[in-house]
């Protein structure tokens, strides 16, 4: 986005600055030997040609930008714009002079002209090179801007995901159902009663954990993912199978917390739970080609009235992943052969040990 | 000396995808004086035979289950057996009370609450059927929703008819009949109560007694001067009236 012209308020100040340069250019060309009321007729209008024409110094300045072209590549691109700029508008100036010419109150002018040109070819390079820095701090801003903007995002997309860890606290479709199947226990199976809450006790305390960490090795997030299954695969017996191929590699990658385990819910609520007689849920992780790519599968019921449900958790991930990433981490959810699949592609990196 | 008979114990069936809550459910009624569990079903089709079967006056009935919801069944059973909504959801309570459902327990519930509930429950049984049960289907559906899939039974045999594969409907009576891959299914249901549940966008009632799936349309063939007949892609015709086929008409490339 050019830095004056796409921001309302910006282009008034710019021109606004051009008025005393335009002064000080007719003061040039009072000394280089015209007649005053000549060099403000002559500057004020290349003035403002010249002040639209500096904004081209966009382009320069993208192609060579400060933080990542050489100094090098900075000057040689900006002294060619600068030269280019100052040629072309020398060569406006003189169809102007020609033009005036035919005036009587100019008359004599054009000879005057071949003292002026080497005023107006410093003054061009000069006020190009403004307005080139002018450019220059403006991208600066913009840049600086975005990167605490990027940065806001990514701490409030974390704070969703905290927030999401505290809301399994309270997920009717999950709490409610794992109290009442407590519930169930606690006569018959009391052993297995107890099992359920701590397991249930520890996904609590592991989730409210993690959403405060920017990145956890994937063993852990799969651990976590565990514990969430231990305590749905009590409710859905032997509906609920789980197959996991993880490679060695894969397990020290680091992830961002409560990634993989949306997705793991997302397989059971919107998969497994529409199925009469259960099904798979296949978790696989590997490194290849410096990613990790991670991959979420659970078979689908052709008749399921809610599959557009499971969008809103993907999104939340999608979300999460662009903001830490960029297009280094994506998220692609396909409906194929029976089954729902989900895969994350993150960019590989390991979890300093602990 | 007079026996008194004893008072006739209330049969009831509990149906839910997931153990626990069965074998909780089977205790609290345990519990529960004069209460005979007659069944226990894992889903909503067994729920169907499970009523087709041994008759029990009440389903203790879950709402999410795979394959059939509590809905669903309540909509093909409500006529026949009175009906508790058991589930950890509160926000389908309002639609369980629009459908006649007896209550509506919140999972973990305390079996005071389940007693309470099938006190209702034999209150409801011994009186006269409710006319308004009639409406059942019409309401079984949620709100601003279009129907994803029919349901209809043939005695303990449920069909589940994904509304992509309905062809054509025809009023039979106080039946439709549902026509899908070359195979007829009735259910007991208004053509225009099933036709206020129909996606408008693919479903257009083309004729007093026909409502037809567009995307199922081949050609259109003038019949007589202001009557014409669609033919489907599988060759079925269906008339189609002078008012069915303006309504077609902006469906029609």
């Amino acid at each position: 986005m050019h830095p004056i012209l796409a921001f309302r308020g910006r282009l008034g100040p710019y021109l606004a600055a051009w008025v005393p340069l335009a002064g000080l250019l007719a003061g040039l060309l009072r000394i280089g030997g015209v007649t005053w009321l000549q060099a403000a007729i002559l500057a004020l209008p290349l003035a403002v040609v010249y002040a639209f024409m500096c904004l081209a110094a966009w382009y320069p300045c993208r192609s060579a930008p400060l933080s990542k072209a050489s100094f090098a590549k900075v000057v040689v691109t900006q002294l060619a714009a600068a030269g280019l700029s100052a040629m072309l508008w020398l060569f406006l100036a003189d169809t102007w002079v020609v033009f005036l010419e035919q005036f009587p109150a100019f008359a004599g002018a054009g000879e005057r002209f071949p003292h002026l040109v080497a005023v107006l070819l410093a003054a061009g390079v000069v006020l190009y090179a403004l307005a080139a820095a002018l450019h220059y701090l403006l991208i600066g801003f913009e840049e600086a801007r975005r990167a605490e903007r990027t940065a806001l995002e990514l701490e409030v997309l974390a704070r969703e995901a905290e927030l999401r860890a505290l809301r399994a606290q309270i997920d009717p479709h999950f709490l409610f159902n794992a109290l009442n199947a407590v519930s169930s226990l606690i006569t018959a199976e009391p052993a297995a009663a107890r099992t359920m809450c701590l397991e249930l006790g520890e996904f609590l305390r592991e989730s409210l954990r993690l959403g405060g960490v920017a990145t956890i090795p994937l063993a852990e997030e799969l651990r976590l993912a565990e514990r969430y299954l231990a305590v749905e695969r009590v409710r859905f017996g032997a509906r609920l199978r789980v197959e996991r191929e993880v490679s060695d590699g894969a397990t020290t990658c680091a992830v961002p917390p409560l990634m993989l385990q949306p997705l793991v819910e997302n397989a059971v609520r919107h998969g497994i739970a529409h199925m009469v007689d259960g099904g798979v849920v296949r978790i696989a992780a590997r490194c290849s080609g410096s990613r990790l790519h991670l991959t979420v599968e659970n078979p689908v019921c052709p008749g399921s009235p809610e599959p557009h449900r499971a969008g809103l958790g993907l999104a939340n991930v999608r979300k999460r992943l662009a903001a830490l990433y960029g297009s280094e981490g994506t998220l692609d959810a396909r409906v194929s052969e029976g089954a729902f699949r989900v895969e994350v592609m993150v960019p590989e990196s390991r979890h300093p040990a602990q | 000396m007079t026996v008194e008979n004893p008072p006739e114990k209330l049969r009831v069936a509990i149906v839910d995808d997931e153990a626990p809550a069965r074998t909780l459910a089977r205790e609290y009624l345990a519990a529960c004086g004069d209460v005979e569990v007659v069944a226990e079903c894992t889903n909503g089709f067994e729920a169907v035979r499970a009523v087709e079967e041994v008759a029990p006056a009440l389903l203790l009935l879950d709402v999410q289950m795979p394959g059939l919801s509590g809905f669903e069944v309540l909509e093909l059973l409500g006529r026949e057996v009175a009906v508790v909504f058991v589930t950890a959801y509160d926000e389908y309570a309002l639609r369980a009370f629009e459908v006649h459902a007896v209550d509506y327990l919140l999972k973990p519930f305390p079996p005071e609450r389940l007693e309470q509930a099938l006190a209702r429950a034999r209150q409801r049984i011994g009186q006269p059927r409710d006319a308004r049960l009639e409406k059942i289907a019409a309401d079984a559906r949620p709100p601003g929703a279009w129907l994803a899939r029919v349901v209809a039974r043939e005695g303990g045999r449920v069909h589940v008819i994904p509304t992509e594969a309905l062809d054509v409907v025809e009023a039979r009576d106080d039946y439709v009949c549902l026509r899908s891959e070359g195979r007829e299914v009735l259910k007991q249901q208004t053509l225009t109560e099933l036709a206020a549940q129909l996606d408008p966008a693919r479903f257009v009632r083309v004729h007093r007694s026909f409502i037809l799936n567009v995307g199922k349309i081949a050609r259109i063939e003038r019949y007589a001067k202001d009557s014409r007949l669609a033919v489907l892609k599988d060759g079925t015709k269906v008339p189609v009236s002078r008012a069915g086929y303006a309504a077609l008409r902006p469906h029609l490339k």
